[in-house]
């Protein structure tokens, strides 16, 4: 079976297979050997080269949310499809981190910005944030107003690259 | 001593202070929000009462449904934890006038300590060391007056503040007028009031607080000192016990300023007395919290003193029955605060279903914390899941001891910060206790994972798509796995140890 996974920003492709109770999995080519065992519902035993390594491992639909050494790993299965179509999709627009409220709105449609300006301070938690862009172009459209609620994902301020 | 007790609050303090009651024989009241219908406490309580919708506004700080269930329940003291009414003397007031005991100080000892600018102009009458700032609330014109006076950089701070909320460092006369608004806005939302004072801000300043513990017969001790400068948003991460830093001649004097401040608004019940601290180990008097710290364990873990159970009997008449001289400390204590919340995008909480967890144990780790798996952490309350607090002979071994205890943490479903945490152990700065509060912000690299092999990830990710196992281990076949099986059966997994 052949798995195209992407973490971070890069895509891979790893290949899996079972034999005799042991499986090889290939990262791009190289080729180990590893034995695994699930231990409960996520939390998964792996042992490489007699290293054994625990981990946290939650999947949902094409999320994979691996945790290990503190940290949470989000991986998205791009399996079958073209890696490249899963690129790039609209990262230029300003979403809700979380459910939150709208406190000011500090630009204007049609505004210039650059690279880590402040467009909207949104309240959520009784702290207040700056959410700002990150990268440059000239906002299209400010699709809330001072006071609303906003749900986690949503987009509050569309943008347009300028060049 | 009481026969029934109500908890005022909820999250990893509401179960701490349940447990403290069981341990004691006394009866629990849980109250609990929308929201909190599953929450831990609840489950932990001989008794619940639903006090209304998740909106702290419409339950925990509605202090009239909290003391009507205390009378319908026959609780006979309410304990407030911290954060909601904890430090809000009409609340102590009513409960006063109810005839039910607030397990805390006086209405008149919160009220006082309480604002900030009262509680400064008590200091400054005892003799205790206060940093430059305007004397009490300012108006616009007058802050920028006053920071220009004293120079920057400068702290606004709200006048009803506490946690961090309200506040803001400013380094420039430009960067003034913006700050001023925001800190003015967070004030009035957080506490209703918006009113802000300024204060000369201490460079590389570390965060050294005494808690101090006294009967309502006069006595009045000190269980050392705490330091607390690790910090993010103002708000304390990291805490331990003793001070990495401070020597003994300054311990000794802070202590007792600590007790002279305490003295002065005839303080019973468990409180702390905050400095600040520049790099000469000089001091100033920052404010009183008047009430129990998010931070206790850690002297708890060093003196051995139970400071929940001592609140409950100190409110209930009972004499503190040690002197001063008996008080020791022995090793050291770090707490870590574990949140729901992400390093990388400047601590922004990270709400969702807690999908997985599992809490590190061991000799001398204490986890303190009101999560389980399947439980959900919502954007209603503080975002924080559990406080891991290990004790170790030396500073070098609880840093140790927390390293690996941490490692041992598991949380899938929203993001934490335990991989920062786990960084900051290894931190050599950190090691060597060179620390302030300005540190966090210093240390970005910290606060993202190190550029790994991606292999160990990749693999983990080809493991999920495969289900249970590839070898046959005892009692294990397929992919429901015998270990499953059996958790359910024994209900170890996905639910709470009750």
């Amino acid at each position: 079976m052949t798995y195209t996974f992407k973490l971070g920003n890069k895509t891979f492709k790893v290949d899996f297979e079972e034999k005799e109770g042991l499986s090889l999995i290939s990262i791009d080519g190289e080729q180990k050997e590893m034995e695994f065992l699930r231990i409960d519902e996520n939390i998964y035993s792996i042992l490489v080269n007699n290293e054994s390594i625990t981990v946290g491992i939650f999947r949902e639909g094409k999320k994979i949310q691996v945790f290990h050494g503190g940290d949470l790993h989000e991986i998205e299965v791009v399996s079958g499809r073209d890696a490249s179509q899963a690129e790039g999709t609209g990262g230029l627009n300003i979403t809700a981190p979380m459910h939150s409220r709208i406190v000011k709105i500090l630009k204007k449609q049609g505004d210039r910005v650059e690279v880590g300006d402040s467009v909207v301070v949104v309240e959520a938690m009784k702290m207040e944030s700056e959410l700002k862009v990150s990268a440059s172009g000239t906002i299209k459209e400010i699709k809330i107003k001072e006071g609303d609620t906003v749900e986690k994902d949503s987009v509050l301020v569309a943008l347009s690259d300028s060049e | 001593m009481f026969k029934k007790i109500l908890i005022a609050n909820r999250g990893e303090i509401a179960v701490r202070i349940i447990r403290a009651c069981r341990e004691l024989g006394i009866a629990t009241v849980a109250v609990y929000s929308d929201a909190d219908r599953n929450a831990l406490h609840v489950m932990l309580a001989d008794e619940a009462y639903h006090i209304g919708p998740s909106k702290p506004s419409e339950s925990y700080l509605v202090g009239e449904k909290i003391v009507a269930v205390a009378k319908e329940s026959g609780a006979e003291a309410i304990h407030p934890g911290f954060g909601f009414l904890s430090e809000n003397d009409s609340f102590a007031e009513m409960c006063q006038k109810e005839g039910v005991v607030f397990i805390g100080p006086s209405p008149e000892a919160i009220r006082l300590m309480g604002d900030k600018v009262t509680a400064r102009k008590i200091a400054r009458d005892a003799g205790i060391p206060l940093v430059p700032g305007s004397e009490g609330a300012v108006s616009d014109v007058e802050a920028s007056r006053v920071a220009k006076k004293i120079g920057y950089p400068v702290m606004i701070k709200a006048s009803a503040g506490g946690g961090g909320k309200g506040m803001r460092l400013v380094n420039s006369k430009e960067e003034f007028e913006p700050s001023l608004r925001m800190a003015r806005s967070e004030a009035f939302s957080s506490f209703g009031d918006d009113s802000v004072f300024i204060e000369k801000f201490i460079q590389q300043p570390r965060h050294v607080e005494i808690q101090v513990l006294g009967d309502k017969h006069g006595n009045l001790l000190h269980l050392f000192e705490r330091e607390c400068s690790i910090q993010r948003r103002h708000q304390k991460v990291i805490e331990e016990a003793p001070s990495g830093f401070i020597n003994a001649k300054t311990r000794k004097s802070m202590c007792e300023v600590a007790l002279r401040i305490a003295k002065a608004v005839d303080y019973f019940g468990a409180g702390t007395v905050e400095f600040i601290m520049d790099q000469k180990e000089n001091f100033y008097f920052l404010e009183m919290n008047t009430r129990v710290q998010v931070e206790h364990p850690v002297t708890e873990m060093i003196t051995g003193i139970d400071i929940v159970k001592w609140m409950i009997r100190i409110a209930s008449g009972e004499k503190l029955p040690f002197k001063q001289s008996a008080i020791k400390m022995r090793g050291h204590a770090l707490e870590c605060r574990v949140y729901a919340e992400d390093p990388a995008t400047n601590f922004l909480p990270s709400p969702g279903t807690l999908q997985y967890v599992r809490a590190p144990g061991g000799p001398g780790v204490r986890d303190d914390s009101s999560v389980y798996s399947g439980c959900e952490i919502t954007s209603f309350y503080d975002p924080m899941l559990s406080k891991l607090v290990v004790w170790g002979d030396s500073r070098e071994d609880a840093v140790d001891r927390m390293f690996s205890a941490l490692r041992e943490y598991v949380v899938l479903g929203v993001r934490t910060n335990l991989g920062f945490l786990i960084r900051m152990m290894q931190n050599s700065e950190f090691r060597k206790a060179q620390i302030d509060t300005g540190f966090i912000e210093r240390h970005p690299e910290l606060l993202v994972p190190e550029q790994s092999d991606p292999e160990l990830i990749l693999m983990a990710a080809a493991v999920a798509m495969n289900g249970g196992s590839n070898k046959t281990a005892q009692g294990t076949s397929g992919t429901s796995s015998g270990w499953k099986l059996f958790a359910r059966r024994a209900g170890v997994s996905g639910n709470p140890l009750l």
